[in-house]
């Protein structure tokens, strides 16, 4: 499959994350951490930046063939970016995904507080928050620091 | 399950509890204050008071119990007053006063240290560490009870524990009184912690009387609000004076020079922080004031003589409570 026949081309299974806020898309990558998959894997990835929108204005686009975006990830994408739409693809067939939010985010944060056990790289702490959608907040389980849920793309790890 | 007599013959101080009472810190970590209910900061005080009060038999209490101190911070006086604890209590004491555990860059991990603890049979750990959240971590590392001395700038539960007995004997209660913070809140350890506590009893008042800068943190804030606790922030200076008559306590932190990026800010606000008679005679007569000590200029020596100054009687505290703790985590245990 050449590289402009993707652009076009329908995809048969895979992911379709829509209406990213513009310029956002590398977040969005960053969070799924897709370079950490198995390189035999067959996953192309298609990024669209700052194309025009009716409901946005400006939007970004991913569009991941033959890679599902798991639940959790889902979670945290819906949660960090409440206007997306996810796209789940099986036999050329789309189901809009509305995922819950997630209690806890384990692993994908590096904490805000520089003095937080998480950020000692040689202990092996691994960074755990709970969400507290209701006070727009997570909060990190070791130290109690608070993070705007606004604020996590600029804290991903990675 | 402790009981009267117990299986422990003369170990029992526990005498003036009634027949059976569960030790609800047996085997326990202690790793903030909002592990606390009610009644385990009573049971604490309880026992404070029993071993205050000199019954028989508490020096061998602890007796072929082992206690590691891992302080990976130049701390002293917390590590006397443990070492001080576990040894009146006929514990052995495992001490690792060691700094470079606590090095991002080199030396010991914290976790390794405590793998290595664990293999000498130690029945409790008590942690003092320059990391928010390295209590919780041993904890979760390690099946030993564990008791947090001091992470960071997040907490220091043993002293707020201390703090609050101080106030429940000098002021003959913990519930329905006011409370000012001043000084820097931002960075103490003890002032979560005490927030915590507080946050237990009914109706406390807390005014927190500090520049924006150096103001109580917002998770602070949060869990006061959540539990319904009245607060005030208080951030000019000015207002300091008219809010002493509120106050029936006055716990005082050191605000340090080096929080601030621009000194002349320091300059401007040092002397409102500043603890001495001009300042309580703006208070109620029978104000108490409190401090963790080392103070340094921020609590004026002029203040030492009168009944207000309940900082030393505060700093004797320390002993019975962390013996206290000790005997009840290590008590329940086999
Ligand atoms: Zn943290």
């Amino acid at each position: 499959m050449s590289g402009e026949s993707l652009l076009v081309r329908k995809i048969d299974w895979g992911t379709v994350l829509d209406h990213i806020p513009a310029w956002r898309a590398n977040q969005v990558l960053k969070l799924l951490n897709l370079e950490s998959l198995n390189r035999s894997s067959d996953i192309s990835v298609i990024v669209l930046y700052n194309v025009p929108s009716k409901k946005l204005g400006r939007k970004d686009i991913v569009k991941l063939y033959h890679h599902m975006v798991s639940e959790e990830e889902a979670k945290i994408l819906a949660l960090v970016f409440p206007q997306m739409t996810i796209n789940y693809i099986r036999d050329w067939k789309v189901e809009k995904h509305s995922p819950g939010l997630p209690e806890k985010i384990i692993g994908k944060i590096r904490c805000p507080e520089t003095t937080c056990i998480t950020n000692y790289e040689r202990e092996p702490a691994t960074p755990r928050y709970i969400v507290e959608r209701e006070h727009g907040v997570v909060v990190c389980e070791y130290c109690d620091t608070l993070l705007e849920i606004s604020r996590i793309p600029d804290f991903l790890k990675g | 399950m402790l009981s009267r007599g117990g299986d422990s013959g003369n170990k029992n101080i526990l005498g003036s509890f009634p027949q059976q009472f569960e030790n609800t810190l047996a085997g326990r970590d202690i790793i903030s204050c909002r592990d606390f209910n009610r009644e385990d900061v009573e049971l604490v005080f309880g026992v404070a008071e029993e071993i205050e009060s000199g019954v028989a038999g508490v020096e061998d209490a602890l007796r072929g119990k082992k206690v590691a101190l891992i302080f990976a911070e130049p701390s002293t006086r917390t590590f006397q007053s443990f070492y001080v604890a576990a040894k009146s209590l006929g514990a052995d004491v495992i001490s690792i006063h060691d700094p470079s555990i606590s090095s991002m860059a080199k030396g010991e991990t914290l976790y390794d240290t405590v793998k290595m603890i664990e293999g000498y049979g130690v029945d409790c750990i008590v942690l003092r560490h320059p990391a928010r959240g390295s209590a919780k971590f041993v904890a979760e590392s390690t099946s030993i009870p564990v008791i947090n001395a001091g992470s960071g700038s997040q907490e220091h539960p043993t002293q707020a524990l201390l703090d609050t007995f101080t106030i429940k004997k000098k002021l003959g209660r913990v519930d329905n009184f006011s409370m000012g913070m001043l000084g820097d809140l931002r960075f103490s350890r003890t002032i979560p912690s005490l927030c915590y506590l507080l946050s237990k009893h009914d109706g406390v008042r807390i005014f927190f009387m500090a520049p924006e800068l150096l103001q109580v943190r917002r998770e602070v804030e949060l869990h006061l609000s959540q539990r319904g606790v009245v607060f005030r922030k208080v951030v000019k200076s000015e207002e300091i004076r008219e809010i002493m008559p509120e106050l029936d306590v006055l716990y005082v932190t050191r605000i340090q020079k080096e929080r601030f990026p621009d000194l002349t800010e320091y300059e401007k606000v040092k002397g409102s922080y500043i603890v001495d008679m001009k300042l309580l005679s703006y208070g109620k007569k029978e104000l108490g004031v409190m401090h963790p000590l080392p103070r340094v200029d921020e609590l004026s020596p002029e203040v030492d003589s009168l009944p207000n100054a309940w900082y030393f009687e505060q700093a004797r505290n320390g002993l019975p409570i962390r013996k206290a703790l000790l005997y009840l985590i290590l008590g329940g245990v086999a």
